[in-house]
């Protein structure tokens, strides 16, 4: 796809505000690419750098850092460290694809798939990214609650705060400015490290883990819901339609898609480091025997203060606080995409307040409403927290094989659709998610079976 | 008549958007659909397959909602 040549000195062309912004960012991007040398290439990363970080640490949210908080207290160090690592691998493979579909069609995910496989199938995906989204976001606020809760926090307080932050990262209406802004919030998990290490993990045990993938734990459904916990907590719909929707509100092209598989790849390792920390900082719970089936953030963070002190427990609720808001931000933005792209309205992130009130109102609506549910009292939170990841396993089957299907087409990829290793490793994927999916619906019509297979 | 997300650029200006954009990333060009693609008798059925297992399966986390309220 060329660039368009210059038009005639007397022609008018109408431009927008959004093509303005965007072109801005590209002009950037091609000095840098024309300078040669290390530190040229260093800021050409910088620049290019963002949907894979974000979407990789918008996926380290609350009920991620959940189900990781309690793979650590009820299995401790053993099978889950390496298992954890595998599927940040799978959710590299996943959304490597999405950055070649938007650098080569400049479309986002949703109109793709309305575009090519018509309405019909079109709102299907959108039923269930809506659904999904919408159940997601809920748990997000559930972790800012939870959090700042440890802080002695009113609810409402808490939940004020973070559409604060979400609001305030909105306000510059330019892509770049809020990409900064989300990124900036999401370096903050990593502050799961420094709780681990003040944990004092027993390295030994930690590399005998990686090696030999063991202790194995045992065979039955708690371990099945944790590990479809653990997969929902990497890979969900919402990190498809996110990264590839701002990929191409990035302006990225075709040139740009080394750089986007190597910010995919610095995103997943930033967040498996997250991730592994988060187990390892509960760890000592289940050293110590604790029980943490209802643990939410705060309880977590209360059940380590005799380990790790005040200020540890503290780092942690906040770590939590970090995880609820960023992913909040990037969620409710990928579902104002898929809405826009679906309704042919203007979607981006470099719209004026006025010229995309569309966008703005879907995103602050799915906020607010998701926010305000949080509040109702007596809601099961922790058990919502749980299911959400399970049904974002099951939906995963369906948006993966759309997804399949779009990079292997040739109509719109040209060159650039899957070889045969990245189809074969993606079906590997597709395989795994619905093999997990289904032994949860067996644990469910036939809890018994684990035992007679000797299970405990 | 002009949309208020437009801008009227210079002649200098529009070379200078244009020439930094692909054509199609123009915000204008995206308002055209992408031709619709014709499904494979395989393809249906994956998807259809798919879709089932995904309702049956949804079926299955409300009946463990249902058992976890009583």
């Amino acid at each position: 796809m060329k660039p368009v040549p210059a038009q005639n000195e007397d022609e008018i062309v109408v431009i927008t505000h959004e093509d303005v912004d965007r072109a801005h960012d590209r002009v950037r991007v091609s000095e840098a690419r024309a300078q040669r040398g290390f530190s040229s290439r260093a800021r050409l990363l910088w620049l290019l750098v963002g949907p894979g970080v974000l979407v990789m640490l918008g996926e380290n949210d609350g009920p991620s850092m959940l189900s990781y908080a309690a793979t650590g207290a009820k299995f401790g160090i053993g099978f889950f460290l390496p298992f954890v690592a595998l599927t940040f691998c799978m959710a590299i493979v996943v959304q490597e694809m999405t950055v070649r579909l938007g650098a080569a069609t400049h479309r986002g995910h949703a109109e793709l798939i309305f575009d090519r496989f018509g309405p019909f199938w079109g709102w299907f995906s959108m039923i269930d990214l809506t659904i999904g989204n919408f159940l997601t976001l809920i748990t997000e606020f559930i972790a800012v609650r939870a959090g700042l809760g440890f802080f002695g926090v009113p609810p409402w307080i808490s939940i004020l705060i973070a559409l604060i932050v979400l609001y305030s990262a909105l306000m510059s209406h330019r892509y770049w400015t809020w990409e900064r802004i989300t990124l900036a919030a999401a370096a903050f998990n990593l502050i799961f490290i420094p709780v681990a290490l003040m944990t004092h993990p027993s390295w030994h045990s930690v590399s005998h883990a990686f090696i030999t993938w063991q202790p194995l734990p045992g065979f039955n459904k708690d371990t099945l819901l944790i590990l479809l916990a653990d997969i929902g907590a990497t890979v969900t719909p919402w990190m498809l339609f996110f990264q590839q929707s701002a990929t191409v509100d990035k302006g990225m092209t075709t040139k740009d898609i080394r750089f986007g598989r190597i910010d995919t790849v610095l995103g997943a390792a930033l967040a498996t480091a997250a991730a592994i920390a988060t187990i390892l900082a509960t760890a000592p719970l289940f050293a110590h025997r604790m029980t943490a089936d209802n643990f939410q953030a705060a309880e977590f963070a209360q059940a380590l203060q005799p380990i790790i002190g005040r200020f540890g427990a503290s780092l942690f609720a906040l770590g939590m606080v970090e995880a609820g808001i960023v992913a909040a931000i990037t969620i409710s933005t990928s579902s104002a995409y898929a809405f826009g792209e679906v309704t042919h309205k203007p979607h981006s992130l470099n719209l004026p307040m006025g010229e995309g009130k569309p966008f703005y109102a879907v995103l602050t609506l799915c906020a607010v409403a998701a926010a305000a549910i949080v509040l109702i009292p007596g809601l099961p939170l922790v058990y919502v927290v749980l299911i959400v990841n399970v049904v974002a396993v099951l939906a995963m089957p369906p948006a993966l094989v759309f997804l399949f299907m779009l990079v292997n087409d040739k109509e719109i990829m040209g060159d650039l659709v899957s070889p045969l290793w990245a189809n074969i490793l993606s079906a590997g994927v597709v395989f795994i998610l619905t093999a997990a999916g289904i032994l949860f619906g067996i644990s469910i019509i036939a809890p018994n079976i684990f035992t007679a297979l000797g299970g405990k | 008549m002009m949309r208020k997300d437009e801008v009227h650029a210079a002649p200098a200006d529009q070379s200078w958007v244009l020439n930094s954009l692909e054509h199609d990333q123009l915000a204008r060009a995206k308002k055209h659909p992408i031709p619709r693609r014709h499904l494979k008798g395989p393809e249906l059925l994956v998807l259809w397959a798919l879709r089932i297992y995904l309702l049956f399966m949804m079926a299955v986390v409300a009946y463990q909602v249902w058992l976890a309220a009583h």
